[in-house]
């Protein structure tokens, strides 16, 4: 049995760490959850976000679903629906042969042109009305929104046979834009072709121009120059100010000496006017220098363990040994005499304690000098094995952290009891 | 608002004071207007209030959210009393301020400005609640299986506790972890299939495919799937979201914070929290699936911050100027008496096991050291009596002399710079390439794995080395201690 007031710090701190596993456990699962939905068939939801590779003639409005369509586009609607409500009557004759047709799908242009051309031909539940939106597989150049207005939610879905890009030789530049506010005649129930899987169409999906002008303010390199952008009105006028992020840190490093100066003499000037005292180690401090002679411990030891086990072939090496260790010995004799010191002046004066276990600074740049950079960098990895393998890694090494710790905890316990019962047995 | 132009001689940086204070409080999280800090240098009572809510959202480490906000004032104000206190913060009078809000808006004008000073404190805040659209992994190992929240309530081990019943949890906590690795295996191969088949349709060719986020966000754009319960971060660690630094494990018991987070309730963590933020910065830091529009609402804000961020650096020098006369405008304390404050609420461990410790390995190293050191020098001298003396010998003594220096003083740097300048810090965003390629700034995953396996084996070392002592100091207990019996776990 271990004394009670050993075991329950060990049982607490055991406790704390099965609580952090199950809640990174639990977040993995989440994520685990949403990867694993992304890759399986996209179900239709409502509102689909297709975007035309960029090309010179596309205007790239970005109509989000507030967007209230125009007359103009309600009435190029109602011939593309007259259009469409047509070209599924074709093609169901078509396919009453029994064939999947593997045709390219429909420019959006031809709807209006060409009819009977054939498209796309999903397959298709018998019995389902006219005026399918199915039919109309748009290639994926288009947006489809649904008009809440109308009080509908018809489903777009993208075509199973997609193509890159089509040629799209007669395409009127505003049926596509048309075709974004499309509502579909009133129709049955939506169809459901194959399926949008990311596994063979993932390469044609494209980010909604808002967002990515957005995206690009904050962080990536500049890559909207060459687009104009336009928005709804409601996003006002675009203004493109790349990379603020990585502005960010490039005056951080080119800091203002006036301002830093300025601010140093402040912080001077408030520590004269006041009346607190020296400023003593806060907890954080005690902490990091604690760390910090640790980690000195450790990495003395292990150079020790190697001098000592190294063999000297000739006299120099042997020379060389016997000055390391001597070095050795005096940075070991420094370490603790700082160590002392920091034990006497921490009882003298407890250290101000932290509400957290960190101040918010230190946090951030973990301890270490680095300066901390605001834009987050990239990681490069090149497949899978070596993704697992440094995820794997950090895991394990976090393991060991926390696997260190509770020894840490133990040995501290066991070293408590040892020295009450010292106690209890001089008494 | 008193104008005052700094002269062209101070430079190109120069600007008037209200556009300082402008871009500072529009760069702060629901700062405060720019007339609540003129009213703060007149030492107004309504502009307390406001400065103590500032206070508590910069020092506070949970995310920003809606429930944070509805902390009483007093509470609030003793939070940022014993934070200031735990940072040093020098004058007393902020300690004896009344917790109401009545009173001290220049006492906490200063304090803000203390708190600028010492850090970058709006890029902080940025940083807290920055929108990640990537898949992100953070490279430096701070808190990466740390605690989130509260530990769940345990029923309090009262008296002995068999020692089965740590083997007990020791066990669980073994399973757990093997738990982890292969949901994170799992996880791992996910990410990189979502961006393998994504590849080719980022707008941003750096990147080159989408992430989860982004997937997400277009795959179901309305949010409307959202998965039931806590949203899902595609931060690899997912250890916690940015701004809730808690304990690390083993702070044993609970701190304030953590109270605190009790007594909200995990904003955030909530599925209708996130569709209508009251700051969307916060909710974003636990529920990572947005709806297309709040994603854009909130990067739009970003961006209008970071912008605000920017102009604040480019002005701030009028800032400082006039907080030194605020400055000037108090009477200076009298030196007090040192005192321990007596708000705190709990008794935080300050490790000074852990500096026992250190202290008695140290020691042990010490001794074994003298004795080694002292042997070969004998047995040096006795060899170098025999060999000859020449003017090559000291030369090539002090050769020796000085690579061992060098040796040693690296190694001495080693722990002095906690971590040395390769070691990046803060979350970093995966991206997959085929080639590997990389620019200057980025990091490689194979030379990450490089680093993170000498970690490892070092850590190895570490651990094997205190069970070592662990073990030595059972042999010794149960020898000191009658009516000891200790049964070793099995295969430890």
């Amino acid at each position: 049995m271990l004394p009670a007031d050993c075991s329950r710090r060990l049982v607490a701190e055991l406790q704390g760490a099965l609580d952090a596993c199950a809640q990174r456990q639990l977040q993995l699962e989440q994520s685990l959850r949403v990867c694993r939905r992304l890759l399986q068939a996209w179900e239709p939801t409502g509102t689909w976000a297709w975007e035309p590779p960029p090309e010179p003639e596309t205007n790239e409005e970005d109509p989000l679903p507030a967007c209230i369509p125009s007359p103009q586009d309600l009435k190029e609607l109602e011939f593309l629906t007259q259009a469409l409500e047509k070209a599924v009557r074709v093609r169901r004759r078509i396919t009453k042969a029994g064939e999947r047709n593997k045709a390219p799908s429909l420019k959006s242009g031809s709807f209006v042109t060409s009819p009977g051309t054939t498209a796309s031909t999903p397959p298709q539940p018998p019995g389902q009305a006219g005026g399918h939106a199915s039919g109309t597989r748009p290639t994926k150049g288009l947006r489809q929104t649904t008009v809440p207005a109308k009080g509908r939610s018809e489903r777009w879905l993208p075509s199973g046979q997609d193509r890159t890009r089509v040629g799209i030789g007669a395409r009127a530049p505003r049926p596509g834009a048309g075709l974004r506010n499309q509502h579909m005649a009133p129709s049955a129930a939506p169809q459901a072709p194959e399926a949008f899987t990311l596994k063979e169409k993932g390469h044609l999906l494209r980010l909604p121009a808002a967002f990515r002008k957005a995206a690009s303010q904050n962080l990536s390199p500049s890559s909207s120059a060459g687009i104009t952008v336009s928005l709804c009105g409601s996003w006002g006028a675009p203004r493109v100010h790349p990379r603020l992020w990585v502005q960010l840190s490039s005056m951080q490093t080119s800091d203002s000496m006036d301002a830093a100066a300025a601010k140093t003499q402040f912080l001077q000037n408030m520590q004269t006017a006041s009346g607190g005292s020296q400023p003593r180690f806060s907890a954080a401090e005690v902490e990091a220098e604690a760390r910090r002679l640790r980690k000195a411990c450790s990495l003395l030891r292990l150079r020790v363990r190697k001098e000592l086990s190294a063999a000297p072939v000739d006299w120099m090496q042997e020379y060389r040994c016997l000055l390391t260790l001597e070095g050795l010995q005096a940075m070991v004799g420094q370490c603790l005499q700082r160590l002392q010191e920091l034990r006497a002046a921490v009882a003298e004066q407890p250290p101000l304690p932290c509400p957290v276990g960190r101040p918010p600074k230190a946090s951030l740049s973990c301890g270490g000098g680095a300066e901390p950079t605001w834009s987050p960098q990239l990681l490069v990895y090149s497949s899978t094995q070596e993704l697992q393998t440094l995820a794997a890694l950090k895991l394990r090494v976090a393991v060991l952290d926390q696997q260190i710790h509770l020894e840490k905890v133990l040995l501290e316990e066991e070293m408590g009891v040892q020295q009450r019962s010292a106690a209890l047995r001089r008494t | 608002m008193r104008r005052r132009r700094v002269d062209p001689a101070a430079g190109a940086r120069a600007g008037t004071l209200p556009e300082a204070i402008a871009a500072l409080s529009r760069s702060l999280p629901s700062g405060p207007s720019p007339e609540i800090f003129r009213r703060a240098k007149f030492d107004r009572p309504d502009a307390t209030s406001a400065l103590w809510q500032l206070l508590f959202r910069v020092l506070s480490p949970l995310p920003a959210g809606s429930a944070l906000a509805s902390i009483a004032l007093d509470v609030q104000a003793r939070l940022v009393k014993s934070a200031l206190c735990s940072q040093g913060y020098p004058r007393l009078a902020l300690a004896q301020l009344p917790e109401d809000g009545s009173q001290g808006s220049r006492e906490l004008l200063l304090a803000l400005s203390w708190l600028l000073a010492r850090g970058p404190v709006p890029e902080q805040m940025l940083a807290r609640t920055r929108v990640p659209l990537g898949d992100e992994m953070t490279v430096c190992q701070c808190e990466a299986l740390a605690s989130l929240g509260p530990p769940a309530p345990h029923v309090e081990t009262e008296g002995p506790v068999d020692v089965r019943h740590v083997q007990w949890l020791m066990g669980k906590l073994r399973f757990r972890w093997r738990q982890l690795v292969s949901s994170q295996q799992e996880q791992c191969a996910l990410l990189s299939k979502i961006h393998l088949y994504t590849h080719g349709c980022h707008s941003d060719q750096s990147l080159g495919h989408l992430s989860v986020t982004e997937a997400e966000m277009l795959r179901d754009p309305e949010g409307g799937q959202q998965v039931s319960g806590a949203g899902a971060a595609q931060n690899l660690d997912l250890a916690y979201p940015k701004g809730l630094h808690f304990c690390t494990p083993g702070m044993g018991p609970r701190t304030f914070w953590n109270d605190l987070w009790l007594v909200c309730e995990q904003p955030g963590l909530l599925p209708g929290d996130w569709a209508a933020p009251l700051d969307p910065g916060g909710a974003s830091a636990c529920s990572l699936l947005f709806p297309l529009r709040v994603l854009l609402r909130t990067l739009e804000q970003e961006n209008r911050r970071l912008e605000a961020v920017l102009a604040w650096r480019r002005t701030e020098l009028v800032f400082w100027r006039w907080m030194d006369t605020v400055l000037g405008t108090c009477a200076p304390e009298a030196p007090a008496a040192a005192s321990q404050p007596t708000f705190l609420p709990w008794v935080p461990e300050c490790g000074d096991g852990e500096l026992e410790l250190v202290v008695r390995e140290l020691q042990t190293l010490e001794e074994e050291l003298r004795e080694a050191a002292e042997r070969r020098r004998v047995a040096w001298e006795a060899k170098a009596r025999g060999c000859g003396r020449g003017p090559e010998w000291s030369a090539t003594r002090r050769a020796s002399r000085e690579t061992v220096e060098k040796e040693l003083g690296a190694l001495q740097r080693c722990w002095e710079q906690d971590s040395g300048p390769a070691q990046a810090h803060g979350p970093h965003r995966l991206v997959r390439r085929e080639d590997g390629a990389a620019g200057d700034r980025d990091l490689r995953a194979a030379e990450l794995i490089r680093t993170l396996r000498s970690q490892e084996a070092c850590l190895e070392a570490m651990l094997r080395q205190l069970q070592g002592q662990c073990r030595q100091e059972l042999a010794r207990l149960a020898g000191a201690v009658p009516g000891l019996i200790w049964i070793p776990p099995p295969g430890r």
